[in-house]
């Protein structure tokens, strides 16, 4: 034993890894295996070690990470190795909380791109062949070889093949895949097989070519050349131990079956080999070709008869005749039901063994399984790395909404305002006073065109044909079941031009939705999505108009008209409608504009008591004149009759979408109502069930404790009949209202 | 590590299949199985088929992450699932076979205002609906699930969660095998590799079924199929409203047992829990795309991780083991189908989306007493076919994914 820092050249230092708390010394090319080995010890309890990536038996946790296979992981001074534990399994990390500022996934792990014509899966005389052909004929390649510490985890449909390279992650997009992994060297079943101190003859011959003696070796089958050992004739019987590692073999003579002892520290297996394919059969949906070795229909070993057949499960021979016996007699229910393959090496130990005891008993060897990601392993911090899946949406707004102290919240994929400080007085605003809301969100789309009327009375279940230019009109978007899709303005600008307005949730749907029907019908229509390139903001309340005046607008539209003008200096399309039940002007600008006309309207209105609302007055405010949310007060099947919206349909049309189904379930019995509620006492928490004589009938869309009524005013849906009048919620009594439950004459929005 | 090989339930094959059942079931995973198992013990129906194209439990059935929830938004939804929870506490000892059933409690948690209501409400109709789930603020949160980040990463800050107390998880393929087993040991025909590539009909109504092999007569054919289902239900001229879309699911290696409870999310539309192996499982919502393909995808994997880790920090630093898809047959409202299809002799248990594990012993006891009495049980009644026609959707968000 030499003194390991005396006897190491300069910055010895860094030359060590830590296994299990304890420095050992690396030689430049080394693996944490081939180290570990180096110092007379084994990476995990023990089992045939490979050396090679094809089997379970060298996983340890490093830097952190459990089941990484020390064999196919570089050496590096400070590395730290824990092996798992001997009974159980590896805890759980501990990572208390994910940091903020930190990269997707947390660790900066870098992601590389790359798109090539072909890529080579193994770096071997085949894979290289395969590479120069391809290089020949003019084709762009890379080739992922393992001995760069590249492992691949899969083989996409794209194709797209993902690996794991020493420093981060790489996707290779080809147009070709050649797998020429090579062959994967078969372990000894029998018993002992779980002992240390079992080589296979390629991890021998890689020890020896490392300056690593193996003493006191014996091998079986095919002998590594130039490995000092001792080569057994006959059959593996089993191994023999102690203390968990290998002290004897016992092989028995092919001839005359006497068994005869070796005492021995190390057994080298040369039992033949297997086509390491594991890439090749994860997808027959792709331009993948395997090569070489990898190709080989080799001979498989001669069934198992002892022993652990699979070590990463710790299935044995025993197990499957167990499973056999009750019927799971083929191999992909033999899998499941004995685990044999459905470890970290996915059958690279136990697959062959495996066919091969089916073999014996059916006379057919069966075809292999199927494999799945990952060949090789990834965190899935490495999976997750440079990846970005929330992205919402921010109005132009959103840092003027900051700014006023607003708390945001997510809602239909955007970030809006929830409430700047408190509710009740933003609801009073809107009520009293004048108030600002952020609709920016809103579905905007401009179409024009000849067939425009057209296409837009065929789209709505209303008329459209007599809305006057400088007009507007509330409208339902129907699907072809005749259920509400979505609801908005028609607002026209023109002969041939109108501008449509969505729900914010529903504008993305809603603009395919046009799209696709105007294409189908083959109608001229030009469509123009301004959703995300105009702002809007919303002026509400009984000052609302002087406001607009302050700032410059001398005549605001009458309630449903519409008009372009300078607000505040800014080129606005006003559109005068009302969601809160007051007179409401909606300003539509060019986002650029946005945080100039928010903040001069806001100057302009001091003094008016103006303060902006967020989204959760807004739900009170649109509850009391009981204007319906879709998505939250509707279901999938919500028709206007459900939703007591007759009104907004004309079946007098020849034709919309949705209007062949209406006519059908127009005829069905009405059993679904959305209705309006009031009660006394606390407002109910949204969702609460409705009762009818101890039964549910329904439940709580929306619910709101109105200031200015002084009593709950709830929507909700009852489907039951017949349709009663009185119900009970969370114990107390509510009575059907009608609605709206505010201003029913709309005096206030038209004001 | 020991593999649990001796309580495998035994498994009876017949050698060919006869020419005429009483009943064939189409489709050898959960539902097929229990329905046939259910017509041999409570109805003495033994005459009985179950055909599987591929091995049985190679669909749906062995390739969802085994989660058995009540929490519904709809009432009919949560009575029914309620009812099959129920029936898997005592599924043991009533199909005498081990299925490693843990009752682990759920946690849903919730990252915006909107998510509140939902939760809320979750949790006052399963309430009222008999499934026993709680609105649990923050802090119980963590007590719950110690590994939690409160802040979500930042991103998604945990408001609070609903806890759905009776939450479980059983093995999937242990829980088919022993309706197998059970429905075999009866003298139920559990034929595999025996593809059905028509039905055979006499006048109006479908009386048997083709395959490869030849016709087999059958009193009733249900359908029991996953992922193909509208391509058998066109054989029968039914049109199903159905379309078939991947879902991808995959599991780490195997870790202590130290995560108790599943953990969701309604926005993140995530889930996870840790199984009896120690490997932490994952699934999320299925693809928009509707496929047949069960190619896993690694935008799906980077996707889930992604998310995951966001809510269990942990997660980052496990390594995945296998990744995988199956093909869900989901419905125009997110609810199952069963029951009868207006043609005679043809039946259907079908439209089970991302939530057919949990409805296994429910849907297969209620479609053996149909297929035994002609009569569908009140649990199921709000599920038949005809709701479509009838404009009478069971329209439930709660039902896909972690909705």
């Amino acid at each position: 034993m030499t003194d390991p820092i005396s006897d190491t050249p300069a910055g010895a230092a860094a030359s060590r890894i830590v296994v299990d708390g304890r420095p050992l010394v690396f030689e430049p090319g080394d693996s944490v295996a081939v180290a570990i080995l180096r110092a007379g010890e084994v990476p995990a309890s023990g089992g045939t070690l490979c050396l090679a990536g094809d089997c379970g038996n060298c996983l340890a946790q490093v830097d952190g990470v459990a089941y990484i296979r020390t064999c196919q992981t570089a050496a590096r001074a400070g590395l730290s190795v824990v092996r798992h534990p001997t009974h159980g399994l590896p805890p759980l990390p501990v990572v208390a909380t994910s940091d903020p500022t930190a990269s997707p996934g947390g660790r900066d792990i870098a992601v590389r791109r790359r798109v090539v014509d072909v890529v080579v899966v193994g770096g071997g005389s085949s894979g290289r062949a395969a590479a120069a052909a391809a290089t020949a004929s003019g084709q762009s390649v890379v080739v992922l070889d393992s001995a760069d510490g590249v492992e691949v985890v899969a083989a996409y449909a794209g194709p797209l093949v993902v690996a794991r390279t020493r420093d981060g992650m790489l996707q290779v997009q080809a147009s070709e895949v050649v797998v020429a992994t090579g062959a994967a060297e078969i372990h000894p079943v029998c018993p002992g097989n779980e002992l240390a101190g079992l080589l296979t003859a390629g991890a021998a011959a890689q020890l020896h070519a490392a300056g690593i003696s193996v003493p006191g070796a014996v091998a079986i089958g095919t002998v590594p050349e130039g490995v000092p050992c001792s080569r057994l004739d006959g059959r593996l019987v089993r191994f023999e131990g102690g203390d968990g590692r290998v002290t004897a073999v016992v092989t028995a003579d092919t001839e005359s079956g006497t068994e005869i002892r070796t005492p021995c520290s190390t057994v080298i297996l040369g039992l033949g080999h297997a086509p390491r394919d594991l890439l090749g059969r994860m997808s027959d949906q792709m331009p993948l070709t395997v090569v070489g070795a990898a190709a080989i229909e080799y001979p498989l070993p001669p069934p198992p008869t002892e022993g652990v057949v699979c070590p990463c499960s710790g299935t044995t021979v025993g197990d499957l005749e167990v499973a056999w016996a009750k019927g799971f007699g083929e191999l992909e229910l033999l899998k499941r039901a004995s685990f044999a393959g459905l470890g970290t090496c996915q059958g690279g130990a136990c697959l062959p063994h495996v066919r091969s005891w089916i073999a014996a008993r059916t006379g057919e060897s069966p075809a292999p399984f199927t494999a799945r990601p990952a060949a090789r392993q990834i965190t899935l911090a490495e999976a997750a790395a440079d990846t970005y899946v929330d992205a919402f949406r921010r109005t132009p707004l959103h840092d003027e909404h900051l700014a006023l102290g607003a708390r945001m919240d997510r809602f239909g994929s955007w970030w809006r305002p929830w409430r700047y400080g408190d509710p009740v007085a933003e609801y009073w605003a809107v009520r009293e006073a004048v108030s600002l809301g952020d609709v920016s969100t809103l579905g905007k789309l401009v179409v024009s065109g000849p067939d425009v009327v057209e296409a837009l009375e065929r789209l709505y279940p209303c008329r459209v044909a007599d809305i006057k230019v400088g007009r507007s009109r509330y409208a339902l978007l129907l699907n072809e079941r005749g259920h509400v899709m979505d609801d908005g303005m028609i607002l026209r600008e023109g002969e041939t031009r109108f501008v449509l307005t969505f729900t914010s949730s529903g504008a993305a749907n809603a603009e395919m939705w046009v799209r696709d029907w105007i294409d189908r019908w083959g109608l001229r229509v030009h469509m123009l999505d301004r959703t995300m390139s105009l702002a809007a903001i919303n002026v509400t309340g009984p000052l609302a108009a002087s406001l607009l005046r302050r700032a410059g607008l001398s005549d605001p539209p009458r309630f449903l008209g519409h008009l372009r003008a300078d607000v505040a200096g800014v080129p606005c399309h006003v559109m005068r409608l009302s969601f809160t039940g007051e007179a409401s002007f909606e300003l539509h600008h060019p986002v650029d504009r946005a945080v100039e006309l928010w903040r001069g309207l806001l100057e302009l209105g001091k003094g008016m008591g103006i303060r902006p609302h967020g989204l959760e007055a807004l739900q009170g405010l649109r509850l009391e004149k009981g204007h319906v949310i879709i998505g939250m007060d509707t279901e999938l099947d919500s028709t206007p009759r459900r939703l007591g919206m007759d009104w907004a349909v004309r079946m007098d049309k020849a034709w919309f979408v949705g209007r062949t189904s209406l006519e059908r379930t127009s005829k069905l019995p009405d059993e679904r109502r959305l209705r309006g509620f009031t009660m006394s006492g606390p407002a109910p928490v949204e969702g609460s069930p409705i009762w009818t004589g101890g039964e549910i009938v329904g439940h709580v869309t929306g619910s709101w404790s109105s200031p200015i009524l002084g009593k709950v005013v709830l929507l909700g849906w009852q489907k039951r009949t017949p349709f009663v009048d009185r119900v009970e919620i969370e114990g107390r009594e509510a009575l059907v209202a009608s609605t709206p439950f505010y201003d029913p004459e709309g005096h206030r929005a038209r004001a | 590590m020991s593999v649990p090989v001796d309580s495998l339930p035994p498994i009876r094959w017949p050698d060919r299949p006869r020419s005429s059942y009483d009943v064939v079931i189409v489709g050898g995973g959960g539902h097929g199985l229990s329905t046939a198992y259910y017509l041999a013990t409570r109805h003495q129906l033994t005459n009985v088929a179950v055909l599987e194209a591929d091995y049985i439990v190679s669909g749906n059935t062995g390739r969802n992450t085994t989660i058995i929830r009540a929490n519904y938004g709809l009432p009919e939804a949560i009575r029914f699932y309620q009812h099959s929870l129920e029936m898997y506490r005592d599924l043991e000892q009533e199909i005498g076979a081990a299925i490693l059933h843990q009752t682990r409690g759920i946690v849903w948690t919730a990252h915006t205002e909107t998510a509140m209501r939902t939760e809320r409400a979750r949790c006052l109709v399963n309430t009222a609906c008999g499934a026993r789930t709680v609105m649990i603020s923050p802090a119980e949160l963590k007590d719950v699930v110690p590994q939690i980040d409160l802040a979500g990463g930042g991103r998604y800050p945990v408001l609070g969660a609903s806890h759905h107390l009776d939450g479980a998880t059983a093995r999937h393929d242990r829980v088919a095998w022993g309706y197998a087993a059970g429905a075999s040991q009866r003298g139920v025909d559990i034929l595999q590799h025996t593809p059905v590539t028509g039905l055979v009909h006499a006048g109006d109504r479908v009386a048997g079924v083709q395959t490869p092999g030849g016709p087999i007569a059958a009193g009733v054919v249900l359908s029991a199929v996953g992922g193909r289902v509208t391509a058998l239900a066109a054989h029968a001229g039914v049109r199903l409203p159905i379309r078939t879309h991947p879902l991808h699911a995959f599991v780490t290696n195997n870790y202590a047992q130290e995560l108790g409870s599943i953990v969701a999310s309604t926005e993140l539309v995530c889930y996870v829990s840790q199984t009896e192996r120690g490997q932490m499982l994952i699934g999320a919502e299925f693809d928009a795309q509707p496929s047949y393909s069960r190619q896993s995808s690694f935008s799906a994997l980077r996707a889930y991780a992604y998310k995951m880790t966001k809510l269990l920090p942990f997660l980052r630093e496990l390594r995945i083991l296998r990744s995988w898809a199956g093909i869900c047959d989901i419905s125009t409202d997110f609810s199952p189908i069963m029951g009868e299809t207006g043609v005679d002799g043809f039946l259907v248990t079908t439209g089970w989306g991302t939530w057919g594990f949990k409805a296994i012993p429910a849907g297969g006891e209620a479609m053996a007493e149909l297929i035994a009495t002609g009569r569908a049980p009140a649990l199921i009644e709000p599920f038949r076919l005809d709701r479509f026609a009838r404009d009478h959707l069971v329209a439930d968000h709660g039902s896909a994914g972690t909705r």
